[in-house]
């Protein structure tokens, strides 16, 4: 299958265009950044280093994922992904521009957040590589999301289960004395994201930072092969 | 083109289709919405075939140079948005969003996809369904430009729409897959004038409907026309069987006001409302009966039409 930088650079442009202008969708943009603000301003950022991560986690959500479902949900709804699928176009190509938006967008908010929140990271390396990992992570599932709503109306909703498994997943520690099951909660990466991000400056060992890394970029690449294999299945009968 | 045929409990409902499609032809099929989607559905060769659906939609945030642009860098040509949009007279239009323009533009320019299809074949379903007048007639150029290069079929349910820029057109129901006979020609010409005018004496059409036999006063008939060799004489938006010839007809009509407007439709005069003209060289007369009946005119017989209308 050909992939063309020309035309996923032609959906790109587009889908950033179609995005910044659905103020319904791009309003998903400041959500991480009030969020950053409001938990800064509850005083949780010094006391409770796991604040930071809910922020990030749900950000992920409510727009890596919310987006990325979005932008694919639409073209179904309105017959113009049938329509691209004649055109040179290939399905990578317009599986990369649509991607790629989704994460330049992701970043450049989280990196804002980032800094509003006045986080420092124990090793910005780590920090940098897990942001990275766990974007594409949310893109793949956001693109699974996609691939199962034929509305727009169906990929909001669809998401919802998504923040409940993935967000919601660093707060089944509660419940782990209770019921030792959740247990397996702990391997969900927004688990392994609050771990990472809770490595105190003084006093770590790069096998603290490589466990939750490993485990992040396992989920990774395992949602990004699934993804792409459903969304080439799936888009055949298009 | 080839297409299988359907059954549906035990009856064909689609029938084996062959159709030998040149270069730079199109072809219309008159047929309706299940057997619109039962066609569309086997022509699945991306390669071969561009299919636009009826309800194709299109990006609605962009503005109709933007979506030029991006139609442009998908499809890796080598064009330039503005002279395309001179091309397509969307000059005024485009700093337009899409979703601000009237029903009918949009569709307009949700239908110039096709002007950016590679395959050698376009298959559109309904193209002028939902055009205005000047847009239509801006499509069909448009499409004529396109034909040099490409074959089209045109799956409609509107005999009009299919007359505006189709050579062949079939008729798919019930009965079967028949070609209706719209061509031009100039052979009869001559046969016509050789006639004599003077038989005024029969005053009914003989006309048959359900074993029985109606006869009609010439004033009462809209217009007559010939399909696969059977005569339909129509009737306030009802049609019957008439076993007499084209020609013959036209003999015995001449002297109510009749005329001969195509090789196989026969109007009477006095209920045309319109010439339509779709393009220099395609023409339609409306006629003004309650349901909206539209005949072709044939270029030859326009000059005429004129004549004996005093214009």
């Amino acid at each position: 299958m050909s992939i063309s930088l020309k035309r996923a650079g032609a959906i790109f442009v587009k889908d950033y265009k179609e995005f910044s202008r659905n103020y319904a969708l791009s309003i998903m943009l400041i959500f991480p950044i009030i969020l950053a603000l409001l938990l800064r301003a509850a005083g949780a950022g010094s006391s409770l280093p796991g604040s930071f991560a809910t922020v990030l986690n749900l950000s992920f959500v409510l727009l890596t994922c919310f987006a990325q479902a979005c932008l694919i949900a639409e073209e179904k709804e309105r017959n113009t992904l049938r329509s691209l699928m004649m055109t040179p176009a290939t399905t990578m190509d317009v599986l990369i521009g649509k991607s790629t938006l989704v994460f330049v967008m992701s970043a450049v908010v989280l990196a804002i957040a980032t800094y509003l929140f006045g986080y420092e990271p124990a090793s910005i390396w780590a920090f940098v590589a897990a942001i990275i990992f766990s974007i594409i992570l949310y893109t793949a599932v956001g693109t699974i999301c996609g691939l199962f709503s034929k509305t727009l109306l169906d990929a909001s909703l669809s998401i919802i289960p998504v923040t409940i498994v993935f967000s919601g997943a660093p707060w089944g520690a509660f419940l782990v004395d209770d019921y030792p099951i959740f247990k397996v909660l702990d391997y969900v990466p927004s688990s392994q994201l609050v771990h990472l991000l809770g490595i105190s400056h003084t006093g770590f060992t790069t096998g603290d930072l490589l466990k939750p890394l490993l485990i992040t970029l396992v989920w990774t690449v395992v949602l990004t092969i699934v993804s792409v294999v459903l969304y080439q299945r799936r888009l055949k009968d298009e | 083109m080839q297409f299988q045929p359907i059954y549906y409990d035990g009856e064909l409902f689609l029938p084996k289709i062959e159709l030998n499609m040149s270069c730079n032809q199109s072809i219309g099929i008159i047929t309706d919405l299940k057997r619109k989607q039962l066609l569309m559905n086997q022509l699945l060769d991306r390669s071969q075939y561009h299919i636009f659906r009826a309800g194709q939609n299109e990006y609605m945030h962009l503005t109709v140079e933007e979506l030029i642009t991006f139609l442009i860098n998908v499809t890796e040509r080598n064009e330039r948005a503005a002279l395309l949009l001179d091309y397509f007279a969307l000059k005024e239009e485009r700093k337009v969003k899409i979703k601000n323009l009237s029903p009918s533009k949009r569709m307009y320019v949700t239908l110039l996809r096709v002007y950016f299809a590679h395959q050698p074949t376009l298959v559109l379903e309904e193209p002028y369904f939902y055009l205005e007048e000047q847009d239509r007639r801006q499509f069909k150029r448009i499409l004529d430009d396109l034909s040099k290069e490409k074959q089209f079929l045109i799956l409609t349910s509107n005999l009009e729409d299919a007359i505006i820029s189709c050579d062949a057109i079939y008729r798919l129901n019930k009965l079967g897959f028949h070609q209706l006979d719209i061509r031009d020609s100039e052979e009869d010409k001559q046969e016509v004038q050789e006639q004599d005018r003077a038989n005024i004496t029969l005053q009914k059409i003989y006309t048959k409907r359900n074993d029985k036999v109606i006869l009609f006063d010439p004033p009462e008939v809209d217009y007559i026309e010939s399909i696969d060799g059977s005569i339909l004489v129509h009737v306030g938006g009802e049609n019957y069987v008439c076993a007499l010839t084209l020609t013959e007809l036209e003999q015995r009509l001449l002297n109510f006001g009749f005329f001969r407007c195509h090789r196989s439709y026969i109007v009477n005069l006095q209920k045309v409302r319109e010439i339509i003209t779709w393009t220099k060289n395609s023409y339609s007369l409306r006629l003004n009966t309650g349901k909206d009946a539209v005949v072709p005119l044939s270029r030859s017989k326009l000059h005429e039409l004129k004549a004996l209308l005093n214009i």
